[in-house]
């Protein structure tokens, strides 16, 4: 779909001249022409105006009553006052009446200070109040989750928090009860409001109704400062402003921006912070001493490390993953390439490494797909991937452009996903036949290939297939985004290439593909070189070292030496968790950046930096679509936490890398953080000639500037699909299938507001499986395959597809990872021996 | 001057409710786990095919439950957002919106007595106390007082269990509840299916409205 | 005075019944409609100059025209949600003579090119419900309803839709939000219901009597209806006579006679010894007005003129016996109930009304107060999402101004009552000096 073309029209506002784009919103047209009109309800980010709340009535010539400027568009020659007598009573009347039931308690209200409310009133309201009767009075404040707080007597019914509930996030929880005067926000049956994105609403509410529970009395506006910078929690990497007091982040905001996350926080990205001030951070370095992590100096952890690692040259494994920017993967992948002589280095931790070509053909820029294209498209495809968990702010744009830009969604995946309510048309496949299911697709695209069989390969049913084939193919009708996860995995990707080589999206100008990435800067670390077969720039490599899941089995079976773990926790974020156990206990070094200890670390550890939060880094990240931006300190660090790229670049003096000091090129090691950039930038050929200046507070697409033409370019399709290895089909045995949480992470267990939402296994049965088994909902059971088995509570799940379960991943133990991979599991319900 | 508290609605049922945070957030209920009585899924769904959008079937659908259950209880509204596939919030802010839905148990007889104007300028408000006196605090009668009912032609009404009578006397309160309590036919003779209309001239042997020649 | 025409043979036994409703002509307007183009319909719609009955009195034939050609789903919803106080003549069609808004809204289907329709009717409406839908199963039955309508182009489906008790589902874009199954919050216009209504889609909206009026217009000839009543209000209209009369009910007169005519001719007047103190010329939401303008001629027009409505045609008589200060704060609280709470003037100020209304009910106010509940009125007036909050406010104000004296007495009488004394008038709010 186009994108509207913007006209500039000229209309008059309090005698100026005024011009603005054709249709905004005369509240945003006179914004144009410095005039301020007051609004309450208004806020575009939630939809069409409601025109509820009466505060921005202005007068139009020729219409006879006063008009509400939030819903009345701009139009040429439109004549508007809004000073008039009318238009000052009307105003006047809109606050009384808002502040005849308000309880006036600014002085003990958080929103004090940065309240609407206060400034609209001492803008525009009449100064006195004429009410003498008694007021509403409600108890308060209340809670409303265990992260939102509910002051009944403040809020003004602005609709604002129920419209985000019901119309942005669309969970439908928060509701207005009963009516009229008597109209209090609330849920269901006094159910709490949690959901992923529910502390938006705090943002949101106009007066102090809406109070962040963990920030509620932490601070007062003027004892703090607002720091910008980039959520690195996971792929969206929405813009924040950090609230800091005192050297601490007190609080996560939104720093909207419509390219990336549309104004909006998940509630990991707003209220993990409490993380970064855990008691249980490691804020020094903590070096082996026996059994026995003890904390050391710098100079000494260095020079253990260093040491360390200098005798396993040439025997190095290292991984990246997290929080990891740009310029640190680029000096450790340097180190251990340069300066260690080992080129297993990688950043795909749970998945398999992608042939060269592959990637310069997935990444080609006609090929990437934007965000906003996902809100503008003709079709989205959702391939393998769940939004909210992946990258949550996604899911809010697809809903978005379905809602408000009448989208075309599609959604196929393994598992049943939040969106299908959403989409036009879903399917199911096996969990782990995206190379059958893509295969498949292109056959029903009009590729060679038996639709039927590749669908019975893939579990998939083919007349959904052809459906999906139909709504896609539709010819001329627009710009269809793919957006698919990189869990797909490797072997599906030539029949995802020729799939968008079909759907012509290299040619269209918002269509395209947009990879949802493992881990936060997945694309970055690639880009920067942290992959066993590509360099810096997605080079060529002289000789490919081993993929994450080769080098833990080298580990294992000790053919390495050492381990270098940069933000990553394998066992976690790995595909096979008992075999990290073994290559942790058996390398003899184990280096790791982290800011918890884990059991392993604990154990096996040798010398662990203390990692920095997100809050604390300076340096750049790539967006999935290609924007670079930038991450800026807004605290400083605590203990002696250092900065990591600083660290790198120690060892890598330390262990000398063989690059001539002093050599401009970027051949020595960063001495600041901006040359650690430019050192990137350097290696990086479409980055080149970045600064940190030009990616500013916004970020800028590579794609977009002229070094993209440096562009190593992969070949053209179609590609060779090869023959899709069938899924296991069990004969009474389960499919294993998995997903991450959203809350499956180490910062949600760390920040005392979120603990209540981390994860433990959940088993997701369908109710046909259940009743076999003899499983009912809540139960214990115990999940198994080979000789492996795990504990999880049982979830039965309507729209579960029988025979196959769904495990979590992504949990600090006993998780999906826990069991063999692929392999169909059985499940008995724990102390129960049942007969599947 | 001493202030007296008029009834300012500082106390009206929900607004000095926290949530509970032992219970889990409400999410459309999963058909696995929502048992539904086969007739009420019937009604509902029924209700949803008669609309361009199934959401039009929430008001008919909450009737169904509320018959089924006496009041829109949580449990009731579950049922409806389990066959809907809404959640159950959704339904919740709709039945807060409507006088007719019971948020909380009443009794099954259900007397609306008129208070608004034209009925009250005859002596509705005596009425409304006289049927409150005289169902007493017999669990099955939900006597309330109602907005303009829409038949201030037989003022001072109610509205019975769904049947308008009227112009009542202070005497029929009791009549009411009796009848009510042994399952009879509320003062029949007061019923305004069975009343004329006003206006002396709408006679019934008037000639047809057509004339022959006007028929195809 | 004229022959009826939606009263004529309402008493007819077995009228809500198809065969009885046939016998008496019904539906030979629907198939004489049908054998006309559908632009000469409307022609007659436009040519009659029907008002509508609901309450706004837009031009009914007008606005069927403003829905837009082309061929996407079009709706035609009828209001039957009759819950302006006083208002009871809807009722008494739907309960009769179900059929006549059966065929009405075929008719007026089929002029605006509507192909799906809805009767939306009070939930308290049980016993109407229930004899409607009947004639909505009648009518199928017969081939009125569905598919290619007796074998003309004509299609159109009819689902009757119970409320659930909200006085704002009158208002047009609440009724439309409560069809889509949500609260029935009224929405903001632009855009219009004949734009955007139902389900985004273009929709026709009118009154239960406007629509029972149809198969008339089409029988006599919409020119020929014109000639009834006064030139800008046509026709005849149901007169819903309510309050302190000796012959409550309702009544078929010919727009233009004399108000005096309805409340004493027809209605009886107030019980012998009583006079008329005022009264709402058409519903509770119209200004009251005084025994000195019984003798307005009762139209659309005359009543505007004397600064109220002529609404939705039901007048409330208040004889000498009854309290000004109890009318209005029955209203206010009435209005407070049912006000949706969307937006800040109506929410606010019919609860502050109230309040203050109870003040002075109970003596604790001084006739400052009346200044400041006049003001208040004012404030909401014009301010409003929809137009409920001025349905208070107008007959609140009118109230105010014109039983000022009443008003205060009351307050006087009370206070002594009380044992309050004299009231001190407080310093006026502008000699603190504060605020613009
Ligand atoms: C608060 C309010 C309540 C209303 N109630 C009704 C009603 O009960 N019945 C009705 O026909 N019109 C009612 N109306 C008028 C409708 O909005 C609308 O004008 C009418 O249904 C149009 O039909 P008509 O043109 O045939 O009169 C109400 C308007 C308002 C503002
Ligand atoms: S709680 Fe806040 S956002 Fe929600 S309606 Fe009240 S004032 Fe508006
Ligand atoms: S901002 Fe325009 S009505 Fe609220």
């Amino acid at each position: 779909m186009p994108r509207p073309e913007v006209r500039i029209v000229t209309f008059s506002i309090d005698g100026r001249e005024v011009q603005a784009p054709e249709g905004v919103m005369l509240v945003d047209g006179a914004k144009h022409g410095d005039v301020e009109i007051p609004v309450f309800c208004y806020e575009p980010k939630l939809g069409q105006p409601v025109g509820a709340c009466r505060m921005c009535l202005v007068e139009i010539e020729g219409i006879p009553k006063l008009q509400t400027a939030c819903s009345t568009p701009v139009k040429d020659g439109m004549v508007v006052h809004t000073q008039t007598t009318r238009v000052r009573e009307a105003q006047n009347s809109v606050v009384e009446f808002l502040l005849v039931n308000h309880p006036l308690d600014c002085p003990v209200c958080d929103k004090g200070g940065e309240c609407p409310l206060q400034d609209i009133t001492f803008g525009w309201g009449r100064g006195i109040s004429r009410m003498v009767e008694p007021k509403r009075h409600f108890k308060k404040p209340l809670e409303l989750s265990p992260l939102i707080a509910i002051d009944r007597e403040r809020c003004i019914l602005c609709y604002r928090c129920v419209r985000f509930s019901q119309e942005v996030s669309e969970d439908y929880q928060l509701i207005l009860h009963e009516r009229g005067a008597q109209s209090y926000v609330g849920t269901f049956d006094s159910h709490p409001y949690v959901a992923p994105f529910s502390g938006n609403i705090i943002e949101l509410c106009p007066v102090g109704a809406l109070t962040s529970r963990p920030y509620r009395f932490r601070a007062r506006p003027w004892d703090i400062e607002g720091a910008g910078t980039v959520c690195t929690l996971c792929p969206s990497q929405c813009n924040v402003e950090l609230t800091v007091r005192d050297e601490r982040v007190l609080r996560v905001l939104g720093r909207d921006h419509a390219d990336v996350d549309d104004g909006w926080l998940c509630d990991k990205g707003r209220f993990a912070y409490q993380a970064i001030h855990s008691e249980e951070r490691i804020v020094e370095p903590l070096v082996r001493d026996g059994d026995q992590l003890r904390p050391a100096s710098w100079e000494r952890a260095l020079s253990a490390a260093a040491s360390a690692l200098g005798k396993a040259r040439g025997s190095v494994g290292a991984l990246a993953g997290g929080t990891t920017t740009n310029e640190e993967a680029f000096l450790l992948q340097r180190l251990v390439r340069e300066g260690l002589g080992s080129a297993d280095v990688d950043s795909r931790i749970d998945g398999s490494p992608m042939p060269l070509e592959l990637q310069r053909a997935l990444a080609a820029p006609a090929l990437g797909a934007t965000v906003p294209d996902i809100e503008f498209a003709h079709t989205v495809l959702v391939l393998g991937t769940e939004p909210v968990d992946d990258a949550p702010i996604l899911d809010l744009r697809i809903r978005k452009g379905v809602r408000r830009r009448g989208v075309q969604l599609a959604v196929a995946t393994p598992r049943p996903s939040s969106l299908d309510r959403n989409a036009k048309l879903w399917l199911r496949y096996a969990p782990g036949a995206e190379h059958a299911f893509l295969a498949a697709l292109e056959a029903a695209l009009g590729a060679s290939g038996d639709v039927d069989r590749l669908c019975a390969v893939a579990d998939a049913d083919p007349k959904a297939v052809r459906a999906l084939a139909d709504l896609l193919g539709e010819d001329g009708r627009g710009d269809v985004v793919i957006l698919w996860g990189e869990r797909v995995g490797a072997a599906a990707l030539p029949a995802l290439l020729n799939v968008a080589g079909r759907l012509g999206l290299a040619e269209r100008e918002g269509a395209g593909l947009l990879e949802v990435p493992a881990s936060a800067n997945g694309r970055g670390l690639r880009e920067a070189g942290m992959q066993p077969n590509a360099g810096p720039g997605l080079s060529e490599v002289a000789a490919a070292g081993r993929s994450a899941q080769q080098i833990a089995a080298a580990a294992a079976d000790g053919e390495l030496a050492a381990l270098y773990l940069l933000h990553t926790d394998p066992i976690r974020d790995g595909a096979d968790a008992p075999l990290w156990r073994r290559a942790l206990a058996r390398a003899s070094t184990v280096i790791a950046h982290s800011a918890f200890l884990t059991d392993e670390l604990r154990e096996h550890a040798t010398v662990v930096f203390p990692a920095e939060s997100y809050a604390e880094k300076e340096g750049t990240v790539t967006h999935p679509d290609g924007r670079l931006q930038r991450l800026r300190p807004g605290i400083g660090h605590p203990g002696s936490v250092r900065a990591e790229w600083s660290v790198l670049a120690e060892l890598e003096r330390a262990v000398s890398v063989r690059v001539p000091q002093g050599d401009t090129n970027g051949h020595s090691s960063p001495l600041t953080g901006p040359m650690a950039t430019r050192q990137l930038v350097e290696a990086v050929p479409f980055y080149a000639g970045l600064t940190l200046e030009e990616i500013g507070g916004r970020g800028v697409r590579w794609q977009e500037r002229a070094a993209a033409e440096a562009f190593p370019a992969g070949p053209a399709g179609p590609f060779d699909v090869g023959e899709p290895t069938p899924v296991a089909s069990p004969h009474g045995a389960l499919r294993l299938g998995t997903f991450r949480s959203i809350w499956a992470a180490p910062e949600v267990e760390h920040a005392p507001a979120l603990k209540f939402l981390a994860r433990s296994a959940t088993l997701e049965v369908s109710p046909a499986d259940a009743e076999r088994l003899g499983i009912e909902n809540g139960d214990r059971v115990r999940v198994g395959n080979d000789d492996r088995s795990v504990e999880a509570r049982a979830a039965i799940r309507g729209n579960a597809p029988a025979g196959t379960v769904f495990l979590d991943a992504g949990l600090p133990a006993g998780g999906a990872s826990e069991l063999v991979d692929g392999t169909p599991v059985s499940v008995d319900r724990a102390g129960v021996e049942v007969t599947a | 001057m001493s202030v007296a508290r008029y009834d300012h609605g500082s106390r009206i049922p929900g607004w000095d409710d926290a949530v509970d945070l032992s219970k889990d957030p409400a999410s459309i209920p999963d058909p696995a786990l929502t048992p539904v009585p086969a007739e009420l899924r019937q009604q509902i769904e029924a209700a949803m095919a008669r609309y361009p959008d199934f959401r039009s079937a929430a008001i008919p659908a909450l009737h169904a439950a509320q018959e089924l259950h006496g009041w829109c209880s949580p449990e009731a509204i579950e049922q409806v957002a389990c066959v809907m596939r809404l959640t159950p919030a959704y339904l919740t802010a709709v039945v807060g919106f409507y006088d007719m839905f019971e948020s909380k148990p009443v009794g099954r007889n259900t007397v609306y007595v008129c208070t608004n104007i034209s009925c009250s300028l005859r002596g509705a408000r005596e009425l409304h106390a006289a049927v409150q006196q005289a169902a007493g605090d017999d669990p099955d009668f939900n006597v309330r007082a109602f907005e303009c009912l829409g038949a201030c032609d037989i003022a001072p009404m109610a509205s019975v269990n769904g049947a308008y009578v009227g112009p009542l006397e202070l005497s029929d309160a009791e009549r009411i509840v009796e009848q009510l309590r042994a399952g009879e036919d509320v003062l029949p003779e007061k019923q305004l299916l069975r009343r004329k209309v006003a206006d002396p001239r709408a006679s019934t042997d008037a000639p047809a409205l057509f004339d022959d020649e006007d028929r195809a | 005075m004229s022959e009826l025409l939606l009263f004529k043979d309402i008493d007819e036994p077995g009228l809500a019944s198809r065969e009885v409703y046939e016998r008496r002509g019904g539906y030979e307007s629907l198939k004489r409609a049908l054998r006309m183009p559908r632009e000469e319909v409307l022609q007659n719609l436009l040519d009659s100059g029907l008002r509508g009955r609901g309450g706004a009195g837009f031009a009914m034939g007008k606005k069927a025209s403003f829905l837009p050609k082309g061929t996407m789903d079009k709706y035609l919803v009828c209001n039957a949600d009759e819950s302006e106080p006083g208002t009871f003549k809807d009722r008494e069609l739907m309960q009769k003579s179900p059929h006549m808004l059966v065929e009405g809204m075929i008719i007026a289907a089929y002029a605006a090119d509507a192909n799906r329709s809805f009767i939306y009717i009070r939930g308290e409406y049980q016993q109407q419900a229930e004899i409607l839908e009947r004639a909505i199963e009648e009518a199928r039955s017969a081939g009125y309803l569905g598919e290619r309508i007796l074998g003309s182009d004509h299609s159109l489906s009819l689902v009757l839709h119970r409320g659930a008790g909200a006085y704002i589902c009158g208002e047009e874009t609440g009724l439309l939000d409560s069809l889509e199954g949500k609260r029935g919050n009224p929405r903001l216009k632009p855009p219009f219901p004949a734009n955007q209504g139902l389900y985004q889609g273009p929709t026709l909206i009118n009154n239960v009597e406007t629509l029972a009026t149809v198969p008339h217009i089409i029988r006599l000839g919409g020119q020929e209806y014109a000639k009834l009543g006064t030139e800008t209000s046509t026709g005849t209209k149901l007169v819903s006579v309510s309050g302190n009369v000796q012959r409550p009910g309702n009544y078929e007169i010919e727009l233009g006679i004399p108000a005096r005519e309805i409340i004493f001719g027809l209605a009886g007047g107030p019980e012998r010894g009583r006079d008329v103190k005022f009264w709402f010329p058409g519903g509770s939401s119209s200004p009251v007005l005084t025994p000195a303008e019984l003798d307005l001629p009762y139209d659309f027009d005359s009543m505007a003129k004397a600064g109220s409505m002529l609404g939705s045609g039901a007048i409330i008589v208040v004889d000498d016996s009854q309290s000004v200060v109890d009318v209005a704060l029955t209203l206010a609280k009435f209005y407070r109930h049912e006000s949706c709470g969307k937006c800040t003037p109506c929410r606010e100020g019919t609860n502050w009304t109230v309040k203050m209304l109870q003040r002075v009910e109970s003596g604790e106010a001084t006739p400052m107060d009346l200044d400041i509940i006049a003001s208040v009125q004012e404030q909401i007036m014009g301010n409003c999402l929809c137009v409920l909050g001025d349905a208070m406010a107008m007959p609140v104000a009118s109230m105010v101004s014109k039983f000022r004296d009443e008003f205060e007495a009351h307050i006087e009488t009370r206070r002594a009552q009380l044992g309050l004394g004299e009231p001190t008038e407080p310093t006026p709010l502008e000699a603190v000096g504060v605020g613009s």
